[in-house]
C-alpha cells in the first residue's frame, strides 16, 4: 500500500530562525564530514601506492584549494562537535526553553568559527 | 525494547565517542596533511594513531549509518527504494572503514 504520510521537515515552508538553520545544517554538514571521511579513507588507501605517486597528492595539499579544504574540513568538524553536544543536552533534558536554545544555537554558529581557529591554531602548534 | 529506542541509543552512545575522536583526529590532521609521504605514514603505522583512527572510522561510519538512515526515512517516501537505499548504505558503510583498517595495518614505511 502506498504510504500517504507527509514528508518531514517542510523546510520550504516554515520560516527561518536559529533552531532551523542549526537543525537542517547539522545534518547536511554530518553528510558533508561522512563524504570528507570517505576521502580521507581514500587518502590512506592511496598511501599503499607508494612515496612517488604521493607527490600528486601532496602538491594538492600543499596547495592553496588543499588548504582551503583543511580549513572548511575544520570548521565543518567543529559545528558538528559542538552541534552534537548541544543535542546530548538536549537528550538529558537541558535546553529547552526558547531563549536558551537561541543562545545555544548562536554558541554553535560562532562557536564553530573560534573553535576552527584554535585547532587550527593548536594544529600548526602556534599556540 | 523497541528497535527505535535501541537505535536511538546506539546514536547517542556513537557520538558521545566520536567527538573526542573527531577533535583529536582534525588536530593531527591539520598538523600532518602537509608533510611528505614518510611523515604521513609515520603518523599512521604508530600507536595511538593506528587505533584512534581506527576507531573513528568504524564509531564515524557506524554513527553515520544510523543517522543518514533518518534522513531515508524522512525524505524517501516509496518503502522499496527505502529499503534498497539503507541496505546499500549499511554495505558501503562496513567496506569503507573495513577496507581502511585493513589498509592501515598493512601500511609500513
Amino acid at each position: 500500500m502506498e504510504n500517504k504520510n507527509p514528508l518531514s521537515p517542510h523546510i520550504q515552508i516554515y520560516s527561518w530562525n536559529i533552531s532551523s538553520l542549526i537543525s537542517i545544517s547539522h545534518r547536511i554538514i554530518g553528510v558533508i564530514n561522512i563524504l570528507a571521511l570517505t576521502l580521507i579513507c581514500l587518502w590512506i588507501t592511496l598511501l599503499l601506492l607508494g612515496e612517488t605517486n604521493y607527490e600528486y597528492i601532496k602538491f594538492f595539499l600543499q596547495s592553496f584549494l588543499g588548504k582551503f579544504l583543511i580549513l572548511c574540513l575544520t570548521w565543518s568538524f567543529s559545528f558538528q562537535m559542538l552541534s552534537e553536544i548541544r543535542h546530548l543536552f538536549w537528550d538529558f533534558g537541558y535546553g529547552f526553553e526558547l531563549m536558551t536554545s537561541k543562545i545555544t544555537g548562536l554558541i554553535v554558529i560562532f562557536g564553530s568559527f573560534v573553535l576552527t581557529i584554535l585547532i587550527y591554531l593548536i594544529g600548526k602548534q602556534i599556540i | 525494547m523497541v528497535n527505535a529506542t535501541k537505535k536511538w541509543i546506539f546514536l547517542k552512545v556513537s557520538s558521545v565517542i566520536l567527538i573526542p575522536l573527531m577533535l583529536w583526529f582534525i588536530i593531527n590532521l591539520v598538523s600532518i596533511y602537509e608533510k611528505d609521504y614518510i611523515g604521513i605514514v609515520s603518523f599512521f603505522t604508530t600507536q595511538p594513531s593506528k587505533f584512534l583512527t581506527s576507531l573513528l572510522m568504524i564509531v564515524a561510519f557506524f554513527y553515520s549509518s544510523l543517522s543518514i538512515s533518518e534522513i531515508f526515512e524522512d525524505y524517501i517516501h516509496d518503502e522499496k527504494i527505502k529499503n534498497i537505499a539503507n541496505k546499500l548504505l549499511y554495505i558501503l558503510f562496513i567496506i569503507i572503514p573495513l577496507i581502511t583498517i585493513m589498509v592501515l595495518f598493512n601500511l609500513n614505511i
